[in-house]
């Protein structure tokens, strides 16, 4: 697993402030919509994408470990770091995830 | 930060458990002779750790050197009839001590917990670190 809580909060701020430089994906391209006037920020959608993928497998890792385990190969010990991995990593997309589209929400209330 | 002092942990507890395993040979064992006159017992075993630096994670793992075996002398009893007994009638039996075994395992079990509640604390911050973003 390579999602940090620490990690999600630095990505989080630095997808918000949309600073030049500082891009969280090296591959990411900038939003161009809107008549291309936007200021390069990092792509969120691939952000997102790219921290659900990371989450997946881990996932896929703790269900892999569990099969083992039931099936009577596995070690209790890997079951339960390998889940408590996947958890953490699971709750720090949904609670980045959840945080911009509040954010987003929040804007497209606003009075013009 | 919170999965890789977790991973510590769990090489802590995954090197309690084989300690345990070893001290419950120990223990089941304790009165184990030699099927043939004059053979040697069941001979105490210990389980060794030793640190390792994982290269991944840049901590320092625990990990199970090996079990070797105790080379403490046998105790020897006289019982004549015993199939194991030699020529004099002594039969040697395991350098097992059921007390020491007992207090090992208490220590096992201890640093087992510790890192259980390591676990627990490292989980637990990083959850606390989380609710900072809801």
């Amino acid at each position: 697993m390579s999602i940090g809580a620490l990690d999600a909060g630095m990505a989080y701020g630095r997808a918000i402030s949309g600073a030049k430089g500082g891009s969280l994906l090296p591959s990411a391209s900038p939003l161009t919509e809107s008549g291309g006037s936007q200021s390069a920020g990092p792509n969120f959608g691939a952000m997102v994408g790219q921290m659900v993928g990371s989450a997946t497998n881990s996932l896929h890792g703790a269900e892999k470990a569990s099969a083992a385990q039931v099936a009577g190969k596995g070690n209790l010990i890997d079951v339960v770091t390998a889940i408590g991995a996947a958890e953490t990593a699971l709750d720090t997309v949904v609670a980045v995830r959840d945080r911009v589209v509040s954010a987003y929400g929040e804007i497209m209330r606003m009075q013009i | 930060m919170g999965s890789d002092s977790i991973d510590i942990s769990a090489s802590g507890l995954r090197a309690q458990s084989v300690r345990m395993k070893v001290i419950a040979e120990n223990l089941a064992n304790a009165d184990s002779v030699a099927s043939s006159p004059g053979g040697a017992p069941y001979q105490r075993k210990i389980a060794t750790f030793r640190a390792v630096l994982d290269g991944k994670q840049k901590g320092g793992e625990v990990q199970v050197t090996g079990v070797t075996s105790d080379k403490s002398a046998f105790g020897r009893t006289y019982q004549p009839g015993n199939p194991a007994a030699d020529a004099t009638g002594y039969v040697q039996t395991p350098n097992v001590d059921p007390l020491l075994e007992t207090a090992d395992m208490k220590a096992a079990q201890r640093s087992y917990e510790a890192n259980l509640n390591a676990i627990e604390a490292a989980r637990g911050l990083t959850m606390r670190t989380l609710d900072l973003l809801k």
